[in-house]
């Protein structure tokens, strides 16, 4: 399956939902809207795309967004897929993957602990790299550790 | 055990007992933390605690030049510091399209190979001390101390060597080093069947390791496992193969596989791979070409906006780099995938239902490196 008959399935499945599309060599990108994110990874998985590469989160604070990033690809085919999602910073909240793949557990606990995107239904959604008691998602672009002098250059 | 249950701490029962793995334990090769849920001396349930060694090293990419990250991917998986620069560097020029000269791709291949032997040596040799057998781990230190003394003598590094450029290679090969090389080599390849005399025929630690922590290939998938774990239960895949980069297509190499997914096939796996490995260094010497090492490359980088998924198949799996660039000097999101991190995420799910002596076994063959699971 090409990237151009990936994104052709998932547009003629979800039309509106997908708000932008690209092909970049053997990947289909795509930015898919918060509630559609779950059933368009269902569609991704049930065409071959099996396999989990890596959740990335995105800070866009320009945009007052927050962003998760979904790589996917397959170890039968070259085909990939990558799906953006964006949402609100008041409302961060993207549904689990993990019911779709286990591999999705840890990433999202990392998003979670950085960036301060939560995953609705997580079976366990914990801090996983700093420790439990910190205070605000490091990763954030307006983050601020009180406890941290910020170096001046001379 | 479903791979998310929490073990808490306090129980009452006499039939159950929980105990700390780690951080401080030479088994972990780091920090760290194991919660044993034990039986008698069964093992019901694992849960792993990480990040003791967190230092951000996200944040700090977002914060320096594209050049400056250099040093600093070195230190996630730093018994293989060369393919660390490389899957960096090799994500840069993609997002900005940026071309490398031949000589440089074989300098890198080599280099990058080498450096594979010397981690999965380092791994053998800790496999072997885990389980009780200390001559090998004198053997593999022997070895990995020439391949350090190679690497040496091109980057003036030994552990750390931020010696990949974006666009290319910093320096030339010393004139020594070609025949150097070589003489490694046929050094060796020799001594590897006297690994297996010590470790692979001994059949005391091949009916210790057989059938342990067995990971079928749905499994696999389902936590997207890579590297010699996930061709351990018998899956070819190998993304110096199946998704070549760099010059990868150009060498004839074999991708040895497991069967039934245990300790044993991961051992073999890691084990076939030094062969290979020491095939593709052979190849890539023959046809090392003459020329240019530094591509055509802007003096400030700045690549332009959008975003780049790369991976390589380091010792460890896939390792993927994730950068998002907004046009300026430095990266607007750089996100590091590591394979022992997704690798050990699995542990729960292999680890029970063996005895705490064999978790030893199971969580070495994961071979994991903190560096690069905490980042």
């Amino acid at each position: 399956m090409t990237a151009e008959e990936i994104i052709q399935t998932i547009r003629s499945q979800f039309g509106e939902a997908v708000k932008a599309s690209e092909v970049k060599g053997v990947e289909a990108r795509m930015d898919v809207e918060r509630g559609k994110s779950y059933e368009v990874l269902v569609a991704l998985k049930g065409m071959g795309l099996d396999y989990l590469n890596c959740i990335s989160s995105v800070d866009r604070i320009a945009s007052g967004e927050l962003e998760a990033v979904y790589n996917l690809s397959s170890l039968n085919e070259p085909a990939k897929a990558m799906v953006r999602v964006r949402v609100p910073r008041e409302d961060p909240v993207v549904r689990s993957v993990v019911p779709l793949w286990s591999a999705a557990d840890w990433h999202e606990r990392e998003a979670y602990d950085l960036m301060g995107i939560r995953f609705d239904g997580h079976p366990d959604l914990r801090r996983i790299l700093t420790s439990e008691d910190w205070v605000g998602h490091p990763l954030r672009k307006d983050y601020q550790d009180e406890r941290l002098v910020p170096y001046e250059p001379a | 055990m479903n791979q998310t249950d929490v073990i808490e701490p306090i129980h009452e029962t006499m039939e159950e007992m929980y105990v700390n793995m780690g951080p401080q334990h030479p088994s972990t090769h780091g920090v760290l933390r194991l919660m044993l849920k034990l039986d008698g001396e069964v093992v019901t349930g694992v849960t792993p605690y990480i990040g003791y060694l967190h230092r951000c090293h996200e944040k700090i990419g977002e914060n320096r030049i594209y050049t400056q990250v250099i040093p600093y991917t070195d230190r996630l998986d730093y018994l293989a510091s060369m393919y660390n620069n490389f899957g960096y560097v090799l994500t840069v020029e993609r997002l900005m399209g940026l071309q490398v000269p031949e000589r440089a791709e074989y300098m890198r291949v080599i280099l990058a190979e080498l450096q594979r032997i010397a981690s999965h040596l380092i791994w053998m040799g800790t496999f072997g001390l885990d389980l009780g057998n200390f001559t090998i781990f004198m053997y593999c230190f022997r070895e990995r101390e020439k391949i350090l003394d190679l690497f040496e003598s091109v980057s003036g590094q030994r552990l750390n060597y931020s010696f990949y450029r974006i666009g290319g290679m910093p320096l030339d090969f010393p004139e020594s080093f070609l025949t150097e090389c070589k003489a490694f080599l046929e050094w060796f390849k020799p001594r590897l069947p006297e690994y297996d005399a010590v470790m692979t025929d001994n059949i005391i630690f091949q009916k210790r390791v057989q059938g342990l922590g067995k990971l079928d290939q749905k499994t696999a998938i389902d936590y997207a496992i890579s590297g010699p774990m996930l061709r351990g239960s018998g899956i070819k895949w190998d993304l110096r193969r199946n998704d070549p980069y760099s010059i990868y297509d150009r060498f004839e190499f074999e991708i040895p596989v497991g069967s039934t997914g245990d300790v044993w096939d991961r051992y073999m796996v890691r084990r076939q791979e030094m062969d290979e490995s020491v095939k593709i260094v052979e190849q890539a010497l023959r046809d090392l070409p003459p020329g240019e090492i530094m591509g055509k490359v802007p003096k400030k980088l700045r690549p332009p906006a959008g975003d780049m998924y790369s991976r390589v198949e380091s010792p460890r799996g896939e390792l993927g780099f994730y950068i998002v660039s907004d046009g300026s000097e430095k990266a607007y999101r750089y996100k590091v995938r590591s394979p022992a991190f997704v690798n050990l995420s699995v542990l729960p799910v292999i680890g029970p239902g063996h005895l705490v002596a064999d978790m030893v076994a199971i969580l070495g063959s994961i071979d994991i490196v903190l560096g690069e699971v905490d980042r």
